[in-house]
């Protein structure tokens, strides 16, 4: 019971905390989506038709990858540097409360701007999504697998190295992950790679629920981005309990 | 006693030994000052009460249970003013009050009225509906002291409650930290003003690199000092030396001024002396006042930049 009152007082926090930037960042969210799917055929005229559900696929999930990746763990980091993470750490609630707290408004930061990145794009380029009702977990669990890795990196590593490691990441995301092409276009070892990394799979889990007419649903991505996120909650949840 | 720390050593993973040795003991209804420098380890210690950091030895019982052992009823019976201002932008100061009353416990009519009588107590209602982000610093410290104490702990702590609050508004702090005392809280205050501090609180420790070099009520210390009477002169810039106290008592430099204790019974030789120098060009003016708190700090920690081994030398030979 402690747990959930907990848990819904300080979802109410950190919403009000985020309120005012809530706007701007549904509409930075929606145009990163939108961004990437009408950008990629502007610098591609000639893109055929599986390209372009590649890419009104994958958008979303590098949409998701950004904020659970970048924004999330410079925010946390900054948190950090000034005390306030501290500061909440010291709340008379348990850890787990205010870490779910935390994760489920990042959630309904990230998701409205990218279902209506989807939208967007399918209209302008009259796609036929015939999307499955797996889509609501699958969204829910690459957008929480993103944001559980962007706290454990958030709180094992110093703000700099964090904002330095989160800029790599965006390059690795956007120019070496099969989320925008298949991973086939990829050297041997870096497919191999990519096969225990957790982006290629948030590519896989979300075009496969929101075009399961063009893609296919590997349960074996499920169950990596399973893996990455209970390793992400773990790593953050021993951070947040353990005393320095 | 209600809260007890005993042998409390912090030493980071750098090698610093923030907290050395500590033995404090603070009662309920008992506003207890933590005085020192920056750096001093007032910080860590509080840190270490409220379950944010480990110890590495020593023990912290609050009503005789110990908070090292289960850091998450340390943070159930603390309630906790951080240096740091609180996370409150895109709160108004009755949102952010609330929630942190009901996180606490309290049901919500509860938290209202304890609100409102503390929101007009430190005369802020005409801020209770502003965005936190719109506030000034002295408001949203008030704001932080009133999320600390609409619902108190056993133990109350409180980091430097009054950095950036207007005089006016000090004062109703203060007296908003007694009442919180006699309701039965244990207020351990930190702080390095230490003249607010020698008229808010009842006892005082002095902590100086980690370690406790003074405890005492203010009367007790300012006794300890060796003398009731205070010489404050002002250095004149060109004056390098620091002139030798003829009364055997510490003489301080602070900044461009230097502090100088003096017997009751030597005022006029001191003022004869300070004229003296005064007209030697070497003191720009002198004021001799009744000794305070400031005094037994200076001679025990120093100025900003030293510490000052005579004033503890004379310090410790008055003690004894």
């Amino acid at each position: 019971m402690q747990l959930l009152r907990s848990y819904r007082l300080l979802v109410t926090w950190q919403a009000l905390r985020k309120k005012n930037y809530l706007p701007l960042m549904l509409a930075v969210q929606t145009l990163f989506t939108l961004g990437i799917v009408l950008g990629y055929p502007l610098l591609f005229p000639t893109l055929d038709r599986t390209a372009i559900y590649l890419i009104a696929t994958g958008a979303p999930a590098i949409s998701m990858l950004s904020v659970g990746l970048v924004a999330l763990p410079q925010t946390i980091g900054e948190q950090k540097t000034e005390g306030s993470l501290a500061y909440m750490r010291s709340l008379p609630v348990p850890r787990l409360a205010y870490l779910a707290a935390d994760l489920t408004v990042w959630l309904a930061i990230v998701i409205p701007g990218v279902v209506l990145g989807v939208l967007v794009g399918a209209w302008r380029f009259g796609l036929d999504l015939q999307v499955s009702p797996l889509v609501v977990p699958a969204v829910l669990l690459v957008a929480l697998t993103s944001a559980c890795i962007g706290y454990a990196i958030a709180s094992l590593l110093p703000y700099m190295l964090t904002v330095i490691i989160t800029q790599a990441i965006v390059v690795f995301v956007f120019m070496f992950s099969p989320l925008t092409f298949l991973p086939d276009k990829l050297p041997g070892w870096f497919e191999v790679i990519h096969r225990i990394l957790p982006i290629q799979a948030m590519g896989q889990v979300t075009r496969g629920t929101i075009a399961p007419n063009m893609f296919g649903l590997p349960l074996e991505a499920f169950v990596t981005l399973c893996v990455w996120c209970v390793i992400g909650f773990g790593v953050t949840y021993a951070a947040m309990t353990r005393r320095g | 006693m209600l809260l007890q720390i005993e042998e409390l050593t912090k030493v980071y993973r750098t090698g610093t030994r923030a907290n050395d040795g500590i033995n404090l003991a603070i009662d309920e209804g008992e506003v207890f000052g933590l005085l020192g420098h920056n750096g001093a380890g007032k910080t860590t210690l509080v840190n270490q009460v409220v379950g944010l950091l480990r110890p590495t030895s020593g023990s912290i019982r609050i009503d005789g249970r110990d908070m090292v052992a289960d850091p998450s009823l340390a943070r159930r019976l603390c309630s906790f003013q951080a240096q740091s201002q609180v996370p409150i932008d895109g709160l108004t100061p009755r949102q952010a009050i609330d929630l942190l009353g009901q996180l606490r416990g309290a049901s919500k009519s509860e938290v209202k009225v304890r609100r409102t009588r503390l929101m007009e107590a430190l005369d802020l209602e005409e801020w209770i509906d502003v965005d936190a982000s719109r506030l000034s610093g002295g408001v949203k410290r008030l704001v932080a002291f009133a999320m600390a104490a609409v619902v108190p702990g056993r133990v109350v702590m409180l980091d430097e409650p009054t950095n950036d609050v207007d005089p006016v508004r000090r004062r109703l702090l203060w007296r908003q930290v007694r009442t919180l005392a006699d309701h039965g809280a244990a207020v351990l205050l930190v702080t390095h003003n230490v003249i607010e501090a020698e008229r808010s609180v009842d006892r005082l420790a002095i902590l100086d690199e980690g370690r406790v070099i003074a405890e005492g009520t203010p009367a007790g210390l300012k006794g300890r000092l060796g003398a009731a009477l205070r010489l404050e002169l002002v250095m004149d810039p060109d004056a390098t030396d620091v002139p030798t106290s003829p009364f055997g008592l510490s003489a301080v430099p602070v900044g461009n001024r230097v502090m100088v204790g003096v017997p009751t019974d030597a005022a006029g030789q001191a003022v004869a002396w300070a004229e003296s120098l005064e007209r030697a060009g070497l003191v720009e003016e002198f004021t001799l006042g009744p000794a305070t708190l400031e005094d037994v700090y200076v001679a025990l920690v120093g100025g900003a930049d030293a510490g000052s081994a005579e004033g503890r030398e004379v310090f410790d030979a008055t003690a004894a």
